[in-house]
């Protein structure tokens, strides 16, 4: 069709013009548009997928208002033209057609097609964007009421009501309660990452009194493997790792303590605003000078825009730069706002309305901070010195020590070039210290040696990766994303489309973090409490109700409720951004209280449980797996914070060699274990960790084969089941039946059934009989039947 | 509650239960359905699968593949035109070859005396001299070579492969890499950034090991006989189908009751695959397992083949020691004859093999490294890294026998002539293995993504 009615149009163009121009046209009909058709169209038509520099060549209109670099062809003037620039081949950035440059004839026809003033008969209209309408997530926050159900003897809480209305709406009612034994284990899993112990499980069942559930439910919340837990879903979003990963890939050697940070703010209920402001801007904050703890915290927090992977060999420094501020953009934009702004890097967003302007008015905020100490190859990135006054003290006691060694140097060297009869100063050398006395050479050499000895053992300086101010600039549109391609500068600023009618000031001498954080944090901003809401839910309960947790714009997905998504979201904005406070509501809601079974009439209407009529079944994520094995077996390290690295700071992981001498084999919580870039430990990786590399605040949950072998072959299980098994026979019961119930407890938080007690009898008689009998022993049986247990899904998938 | 199997018993009750049924298996199908299922491409293809032979370091085109008279004839003088705006490192006057070139075979294609044996092949290669990348150092360039991207994660070619075509050995993981180096990238030149886990590629060993010593992580369990597995197998089966029944039908309880079973069945067939001793003398000779200077990479090569064989879509070997084995910024004659000898026996033979099995046919062999070298001396005796222009070479799989395609200056330092940058490669492979790189897409973040994000053509010349 196109091209039936451009035909048409070259008709009609024809009977108007006179013969010269006639002539003109001719000559393009013969030579220049079949030129550009074979040469160019591939690229630049209607018909090309993608539309390479968003320029087309396939009509009139495209070529004079052209593409990202601006208009193509400037009729008359080939010099001026990029057309004929790009055909020449002359500029490195810009050489068209890329894979085999024009003929020298080729390039004359075009030259003399510009020159001739560019007559083109072509009139059809380039395609244009499609209209951006108004997107849900955009909109200004509402306080929806509450619904009331009628007849409702159901909900206990708001969210049950939310919930129930929308349930009816499909003719649906919520399963039937889970009973207390699956609640406390999920529960306890949810908010602490570890299983219930027996007695935990014991006491709750014993309480029979009024509130019950709600005291469990602060219990966990106060306990220290809460932050340990809800920390370690933070830091999914913070791609958190102890390595840089990409091509050099050294220790991020001080990266735990922004990992630290994490878990305090999270167990101190620090309000998520101030959260945010201290990671984006902590440098920034007005602050107690007198409170050095609180200041270092601060400067710590800003480690979240430091941690992402670089490429720290990048010869070409201007593009590590702008990688380095593209990351930070990227991640600012889908961790606290699920917005996709690093598309807007090369071109106009294609979905959502952000413009290439919107993202070099971010970038300018992080171009004009200072990551990177240096970019020259191996770049390094900028820490923030964080000592104690003692610290301080203590380092500021060894520089006078060497300063006063010096000095003392200096002296006994003067004195003895006067002795001399020299004047000090006049260029000693070291054939003038031959003639000292020997008392004094000896006296020299002692001095000297101290200060190697007393220079080398310079007490750490503490530092936390994070940033501080730079140079403040605007950065200019880089074309098609490149840095070669400069186009304006760009003020910095907010996205319009958020702003809400009142664009952001930034300040003329600052970075403007500050002012990106506090707009960040109004309690009017569309998105920051939307998605932090919505992350909330997804991690209490394994989908969000915006299930694309990281992308709220267009293309995500649209929630599943709404007024609940919203009444959450003012809430929490409304209850001083108390992440506790926010997930205390949810958790004492019944909805979070149903039972798991899928009910046939709920299958038909709702297979996917969109609606919540049940509470979903969900496998543990690896770290819950491995602290869980090493929790039921006894041997959990529950030591807190710290680093576990076995190199320094900077130092390679492992380069050339391959060799990761990086241990695992320690007891500790696995959010303490080092997170190895490019060689994550093999149980994170089998059990779909992040890829911490990028940010992920909805972690997959996959069935493979390479799990079941870990399962069967580890060390990890082996060793567990082994420690299950010796302790379970360490203490004296009345038969195995008795055992075989308290390993039941112990690693499923219930009693055996008969069945299962029989089973494992016979079981335990088996493993005799395949083992050889002479080197059998007691606790091998038993430790099969515990590996089986670790293996099975009940022990992996929480109800 | 209901179970399946109650279900299964009174679904003649009435329509409602049938529904049900109708759901669950829904569920299943969809938690369980093997994303590795063997599966048609977007068109009819030759190539079934692809073995890339990876030489890290970057091996020197000029000094391998791309015959270049006119940089023996200026040794010694300067370069006649400017160098890249972004160099890893100075370099001083042009440095000819040490090694002489000879036309082989019917195509006359021209090989240095570095591959006397590969040479042997040269009527079945396809040898692209214009190969150009982005990145002038190591992690930046592997990364752009295997996922497309210098600057952000991306899954691996291999998965992508897998994600397209599935395996065709249910048994066997879809993507093996032999060998890797954990350096530049590491895991994420085989890894799935976000395509679905399964599409992984499965280390065998790396780098810091030697080949014979290289094994599937988890696989073995000396401390365990396989009765007693099977004995506690069987438990666990039992246990997990109890759990079936309480929990309610679930497709990932079952899917999960599987992955022990395939588990299983991978504990018997990987050894198996492993255990060269299988193989004939002669054909240890053929890949050069008789001599120490071959037999590491050698064995890699005979690895791959028996992978290949058993249907596994995409295996990669690669050529890297402790160091970064081709990356002679100096000693360019010694490093670069004791590399090219350690592969050129196996590669030949490999090629021999698959020719004589008849799996060259529908097997794409791929060869090259992550950049080329500089023309121009560094120190006085080595070469830098060279990304603007060096060479692979295909070979089978559909690609075009005998030819040279594209080409580079007259000294070997740019690609000028039918350039084929890494994402045009990239779309070629795909295309050979029946992909259309525009076509394969994984919706991620809120948009398609692709192997060869917005760029990328496939490069006819190539094809058979």
């Amino acid at each position: 069709m196109p091209r039936i009615s451009s035909l048409l149009l070259v008709l009609a163009a024809v009977t108007l013009v006179d013969a010269a121009d006639r002539r003109a046209l001719e000559e393009f009909e013969k030579h220049v548009r079949p030129l550009l058709i074979r040469r160019c169209y591939s690229c630049h038509s209607a018909q090309s997928r993608p539309l390479r520099g968003a320029l087309r060549l396939d009509t009139r209109a495209g070529w004079r208002t052209g593409g990202e670099r601006g208009p193509a062809v400037i009729p008359g003037r080939p010099d001026q033209s990029l057309l004929v620039k790009a055909v020449r081949y002359r500029d490195e950035a810009l050489q068209m057609p890329p894979k085999q440059k024009l003929s020298k004839s080729e390039i004359a026809i075009l030259v003399r097609w510009v020159q001739i003033g560019a007559p083109d008969p072509r009139r059809e209209a380039p395609g244009s964007q499609a209209a951006n309408g108004p997107h849900w997530a955009f909109q200004p926050l509402t306080a929806p009421p509450v619904p009331t159900p009628q007849n409702d003897n159901w909900s206990s809480t708001p969210v049950d009501r939310f919930i129930l209305a929308r349930l009816r709406q499909s003719g649906l009612a919520p399963s039937a309660a889970a009973d207390r034994r699956t609640l406390i284990r999920r529960l306890t899993f949810d908010l602490t990452g570890l299983p219930p112990t027996p007695e935990e499980v014991a006491g709750f069942l014993s309480d029979a009194t009024p509130g019950a559930w709600s005291r469990v439910v602060d219990r966990l919340l106060a306990s220290p493997h809460y932050g340990q837990r809800w920390g370690r879903h933070w830091l999914d979003v913070a791609r958190y790792a102890d390595s840089n990963g990409l091509d050099e890939n050294v220790a991020y050697g001080n990266a735990w303590r922004y990992r630290d940070y994490v878990v305090d703010a999270f167990n101190a209920d620090l309000p998520y605003d101030r959260f945010l402001l201290e990671q984006l801007a902590g440098d920034l904050v007005p602050s107690d000078r007198k409170n050095v703890t609180a200041r270092h915290s601060r400067l710590i927090a800003t480690g979240f825009l430091s941690l992402g992977p670089k490429v720290l060999a990048e010869v070409d420094e201007k593009k590590m730069e702008m990688d380095i501020v593209d990351e930070q953009v990227d991640t600012l934009g889908r961790a606290l706002l699920g917005l996709t702004f690093g598309c807007a890097r090369c071109h106009d967003h294609k979905f959502d309305p952000f413009s290439t302007r919107d993202y070099y008015a971010l970038a300018g905020v992080f171009q004009s901070t200072r990551t990177m100490e240096k970019f020259t190859k191996v770049a390094r990135w900028w820490e923030n010195p964080v000592a104690t006054p003692a610290e301080q003290a203590a380092l500021d006691q060894h520089r006078d020590r060497v300063t006063r060694q010096k000095e003392a140097i200096d002296r006994l060297t003067r004195q003895a070039l006067k002795a001399l009869g020299q004047t000090p100063g006049s260029g000693e050398t070291a054939s003038d210290e031959k003639k000292f006395p020997e008392a004094t050479r000896k006296k020299l050499e002692q001095l000297r040696q101290e200060l190697t000895s007393l220079e080398s053992s310079s007490p750490p300086l503490p530092t936390a990766m994070g940033v501080t101010e730079g140079e403040v600039i605007n950065t200019k549109v880089h074309i098609r994303g490149s840095h070669l391609d400069l186009g304006a500068p760009v003020p910095r600023g907010v996205p319009g489309v958020l702003s809400g009618g009142h664009p952001v000031s930034f300040p003329k001498k600052q970075s403007g973090r500050l002012e990106l954080a506090r707009w960040l944090i109004r309690p009017d901003h569309p998105l920051t409490a939307r998605v932090f809401v919505n992350r909330i839910w997804r991690w209490h309960f394994g989908r969000g109700l915006v299930a694309s947790t990281d992308n709220f714009g267009r293309l995500g997905t649209p929630p599943t409720h709404p007024a609940l998504l919203d009444w959450l979201a003012t809430r929490f904005v409304a209850g001083n951004w108390s992440i506790k406070r926010l997930q205390r509501q949810i958790l004492l809601s019944r909805t979070y209280r149903l039972q798991s079974v899928p009910r046939a009439d709920a299958m038909a209407v709702d297979p996917e449980n969109r609606l919540w009529w049940r509470s979903p079944l969900r496998r543990l994520e690896a770290e819950a797996l491995r602290d869980a094995m090493l929790s039921v077996s006894g041997t959990l390290d529950t030591t807190v914070g710290g680093s576990l690295l076995h190199v320094g700071n900077r130092a390679y992981f492992f380069d050339h060699t391959s060799k990761d001498q990086t241990r695992y084999n320690v007891p500790r919580r696995s959010l303490y274990l080092p997170v190895v870039r490019n060689h994550l430990y093999d149980v994170f990786t089998l059990f779909d960790y992040t890829d911490a590399s990028v940010l992920n605040g909805n972690r997959a949950s996959t069935t493979v084969a390479p799990q079941a072998l870990f399962l069967l072959n580890s060390s990890l299980v082996e060793s567990s089941s082994h420690q299950i098994a010796v302790q379970l026979l360490a203490v004296p019961a009345a038969d195995n039946a008795e055992r075989i119930d308290r390993l039941y407890e112990r690693m499923l938080s219930r009693p055996a059934s008969s069945r299962e007690i029989q089973l494992a009898e016979r079981f335990l008689d088996s493993v005799a009989s395949v083992l050889p009998r002479t080197t059998v022993t007691v606790v091998d049986r038993w430790q099969a039947l515990c590996h089986v247990l670790l293996a099975s899904n009940e022990f992996i998938y929480l109800r | 509650m209901f179970t399946r199997r109650q279900l299964l018993k009174t679904s003649a009750v009435g329509f409602p239960w049938l529904a049900l049924q109708g759901l669950l298996d829904q569920e299943m199908r969809a938690a369980s359905a093997d994303p590795l299922t063997a599966r048609g491409g977007h068109h009819r293809a030759p190539a079934k699968r692809i073995l890339f032979l990876f030489m890290k370091g970057g091996p020197s085109q000029v000094d391998t593949f791309d015959y270049k008279p006119r940089l023996q004839a200026d040794h010694g003088k300067p370069l006649p035109f400017k160098k890249p705006r972004v160099q890893f490192a100075p370099t001083g006057q042009l440095l000819g070859s040490p090694w002489r070139f000879r036309q082989h075979g019917d195509s006359g294609l021209h090989v240095s005396e570095l591959f006397p044996h590969t040479a042997r092949h040269a009527d079945s290669l396809c040898v692209i001299n214009s190969v150009h990348g982005t990145n002038a150092a190591h992690g930046g360039a592997l990364l752009k070579l295997h996922t497309g991207s210098d600057s952000v994660v991306r899954p691996s070619l291999g998965s992508w492969v897998s994600y397209g075509l599935g395996s065709e050995n249910s048994n066997l993981p879809s993507f093996v890499t032999i060998c890797p180096t954990l350096a530049h990238g590491g895991v994420k030149n085989w890894g799935t950034a976000f395509l679905p886990a399964p599409h992984q590629g499965t280390p065998i060993g790396n780098a810091s090991l030697s080949s014979a010593d290289a094994r599937v992580p988890f696989l073995e369990n000396a401390s365990q006989p396989r009765d007693l597995q099977r004995l506690k197998l069987d438990l666990l089966g039992r246990l997990n189908r109890d759990h079936l029944k309480q929990a309610g039908e679930s497709g990932r309880l079952e899917a999960r009751i599987g992955a022990f079973e395939l588990a299983f069945r991978m504990q018997g067939e990987i050894p198996v695959i492993q255990d060269l001793s299988r193989e004939s003398k002669a054909t240890h000779a053929l890949y050069g397992l008789d001599e120490e200077i071959t037999s590491d990479f050698g064995r890699q090569c005979l690895l791959a083949r028996r992978f290949l064989e058993r249907g596994v879509r995409f295996v990669q070997v690669t050529h890297s020691d402790t160091k970064v084995q081709w990356d002679q910024h100096s000693n360019l004659r010694e490093g670069h004859t004791k590399n090219a000898k350690e592969v050129d026996r196996p590669i030949a033979g490999l090629l021999t093999d698959l020719q004589a099995r008849g799996l060259l046919e529908d097997t794409l062999v791929w060869w090259g490294g992550e950049f080329g070298r500089t023309p121009c001396v560094q120190g006085t005796n080595g070469r830098d890294h060279n990304p603007d222009g060096f060479t692979m070479w295909l070979a089978g799989g559909g690609s075009r026998p005998g030819i040279r395609y594209g080409a580079t200056d007259e000294f070997g330092y740019y690609a000028a002539e039918n350039k084929v940058h890494i994402h045009d490669l990239h779309a070629t492979l795909l295309h050979l293995l029946g992909l259309d790189h525009e076509r394969l897409t994984y919706r991620y973040a809120g948009r398609d993504f692709r192997l060869t994000d917005v760029y990328g053509d496939v490069v006819t010349g190539v094809l058979g």
